[in-house]
């Protein structure tokens, strides 16, 4: 068996140590990287990773890390640059306000504006944010132009400093993020699901999860384009699946598409459909060549659909907006009315994990409902009301699988439908919004909360064998 | 991105008198009460009203029902994608509530000239309440070439009395749709 040597830096509390360790497995298509890392009492810490060879990843931000089994979110620089200035406190007020009004700082809500930092002998000096400086150019000159007419007017001095550009998910991070410049944290409010551990049947299934959608990925006429797989994982169960139909799509005859699943596969119990066997999936042909052709992933250009004329010059039909998981929770609505035909009826056995509805009802029962282990209770629930055709509501509880990271709609529309579990195979560094660009799962305002997982894959799957 | 009426022209009022009228059929068939038109050379060429309960899909917004109409027909009288990316590039749509992040990023997607809102949507909202997407990009040029976020106008507080008081009533009176458990009747008001 294949070892890999890496190296682990762990920074927590600002004490840094490093160790050398190896995995047991070198990923490749069938071997998935799983290992035995590292146990640390906390779900969730921050953790700097340098895997020394095999990826090109650097900084490894917000790893989960459990027992068999590594899956990270967030890889992304999570740091920006502001030019700030010592102030005098005369003129906080103001000078708060009127940079409230020339430089808001959009998407850095978290970031607090004013800092005060303790001198020696008991001073204090006031320090003040003023505006975002460009991430290569620490120049003045670079400085917004009425920023810099106030900054000129009130003959401050700047400097350049840096910020975190996510709010924090955990008291430890928030502890971290406030040596570099002060930010707000609010604890969160929700509980993040099923990050308990995957044991070996949970990540065997993930992985398998996870094939199945690179294999739709691929099953394009040469074209690679992102793929959706939406699964209950109580029962292992597809429950829809899809492709990028941004370029042609079956317009949907009977309220079902082409990649509705049958109604009685998806019920049905049989172990048989249980997990995605692996000689199920389409069978590799001998290798002659390998092509790479990744841009038909719809989320990672969402901004190109006008300049791609015509992928398939017969199809009368396209849509813009019809990436992979937009499909997907179409398929699994439509789904959803097919079997549970007569919402009414159904409405005494449908349940609801929904903890922002539940909530407005009384706060003693949202305490309740947060707790990790009440949570447990009802996702056993869960699992027995499946046997009596109980409806979930939208996809609560169900789980989703895309090849690429989704972009900013896609992500959002997986918080609208209530999606529990995100895992992703690769990075959407331009448009990615679950760590790249934005990172969806940490805006606390909103009313759901998935749990987002990274399946490391080698990106050699992608390779199209012709 | 503050607007009060009486800087409004007597158009945008009635365009989004046209949106309040597609957010009450929403009300009408219990759907959360958000409507919206799209307009093009001051003309109504779409509306769409939120059905979300009537799909089981919780993104079929008003927004997104009104761009699937425009899709379509467009589509029909056998318009490229370049055309059609040039007619979403002139087209205004009013909408009651802020377009949440999702739509909103959608809009940027197909390139929209401007949007016009009622309330603010503190929990989803995407054009200033959580995120900026009508801003676009922020850090321009960022990538080679690589077309980024593309922003819009966005002008929101009209008419939002009457979209906020819509949705009131409708939390109000309790959404007979929700599963079980669902908020009390008519105990609490929403905010």
């Amino acid at each position: 068996m294949t070892q890999i040597e890496i190296e682990i830096e762990i920074e927590i509390g600002g004490k840094s140590s490093t160790f050398q360790t190896s995995l047991p497995y070198r990923p490749t298509n069938n071997n998935p990287l799983v290992t035995l890392l590292y146990q640390s009492p906390h779900s969730y810490i921050l953790l700097c990773l340098y895997l020394c060879f095999y990826y090109s990843i650097q900084y490894i931000h917000s790893i989960f890390i459990f027992h068999k089994l590594i899956f990270c979110v967030s890889l992304y620089a999570c740091i920006v640059n502001v030019f700030a200035s010592i102030i005098d406190p005369k003129l906080a007020n103001t000078l708060i306000r009127l940079l409230n009004q020339i430089a808001p700082l959009e998407n850095l809500r978290h970031v607090k504006r004013i800092r005060k930092k303790q001198l020696e002998g008991g001073k204090t000096e006031l320090l003040v944010i003023l505006c975002l400086a460009s991430e290569n150019d620490s120049h003045l000159d670079t400085m917004q132009h009425d920023v810099r007419e106030l900054f000129n007017s009130y003959q401050l001095s700047a400097f350049i400093t840096k910020v975190c550009k996510f709010p924090a998910s955990s008291k430890e991070e928030w502890e971290e993020q406030c040596k570099l410049w002060p930010t707000s944290y609010h604890p969160p409010t929700y509980n993040i699901d099923g990050i308990t551990g995957f044991n070996e049947e949970d990540s065997q299934s993930v992985f398998s999860f996870m094939r199945f959608a690179v294999e739709l990925a691929k099953s394009g006429d040469g074209l690679v384009t992102n793929a959706a797989v939406i699964v209950d994982p109580s029962v292992k169960k597809v429950i829809a699946s899809a492709r990028d139909e941004i370029c042609s799509w079956n317009i949907p005859t009977n309220n079902q598409t082409s990649s509705f699943k049958q109604p009685d596969t998806c019920i049905s119990q049989s172990n048989s459909n249980r997990i995605i066997a692996h000689d199920t999936l389409p069978s590799n042909g001998s290798t002659s060549k390998l092509k790479q052709l990744c841009t038909g992933a719809s989320c990672l250009y969402p901004w190109r659909w006008s300049e791609q004329e015509l992928y398939m010059p017969n199809s009368s039909c396209w849509h813009p907006l019809r990436h992979a998981a937009i499909v997907a929770i179409e398929c699994s609505a439509a789904r959803d009315r097919q079997l549970f035909p007569d919402l009414g009826d159904n409405e005494d056995k449908s349940f609801e994990l929904d903890h922002m509805h539940s909530s407005t009802s009384s706060p003693a029962k949202r305490q309740n409902l947060e707790n990790v282990e009440d949570t447990e209770k009802l996702d056993t629930l869960t699992e027995g009301c499946h046997s009596v055709a109980a409806r979930p509501y939208l996809c609560t509880g169900y789980d989703i699988y895309l090849v690429w990271e989704p972009c900013t709609m896609c992500a959002m529309a997986l918080v609208h439908q209530r999606i529990r579990r995100i895992f992703y195979a690769f990075p959407n560094p331009n448009a990615g919004a679950l760590g790249s660009v934005h990172r969806l799962q940490g805006e606390k305002s909103l009313n759901h909360h998935y749990a987002v997982f990274r399946v490391l894959l080698p990106e050699e799957v992608l390779s199209v064998e012709l | 991105m503050a607007s009060h009426e009486e800087d409004c022209s007597p158009d945008t009022l009635a365009f989004m008198e046209l949106a309040i009228q597609q957010a009450k059929l929403a009300m009408d068939s219990l759907e959360v009460p958000v409507g919206c038109v799209i307009v093009e050379d001051g003309k109504v060429i779409a509306s769409g009203r939120n059905r979300t309960t009537e799909t089981r899909n919780a993104t079929r917004h008003a927004e997104m029902e009104a761009i699937d109409i425009l899709l379509e027909h467009w589509q029909k009288n056998g318009l490229s994608k370049l055309e059609v990316a040039e007619k979403f590039s002139n087209c205004y749509l009013y909408v009651t509530c802020e377009p949440c992040i999702m739509c909103a990023a959608a809009l940027s997607i197909l390139g929209i000239k401007e949007v016009c809102y009622g309330c603010a949507n503190d929990k989803f909202g995407g054009c200033g309440s959580i995120l900026s997407l009508h801003l676009g990009s922020s850090e321009p040029l960022k990538s080679h070439g690589v077309p980024q976020g593309k922003g819009f106008k966005c002008t929101g507080g009209i008419m939002a009395s009457e979209a906020v008081s819509l949705l009131r009533t409708f939390y109000e009176q309790g959404n007979p749709n929700a599963p079980k458990p669902h908020r009390p009747l008519a105990q609490q008001a929403t905010r």
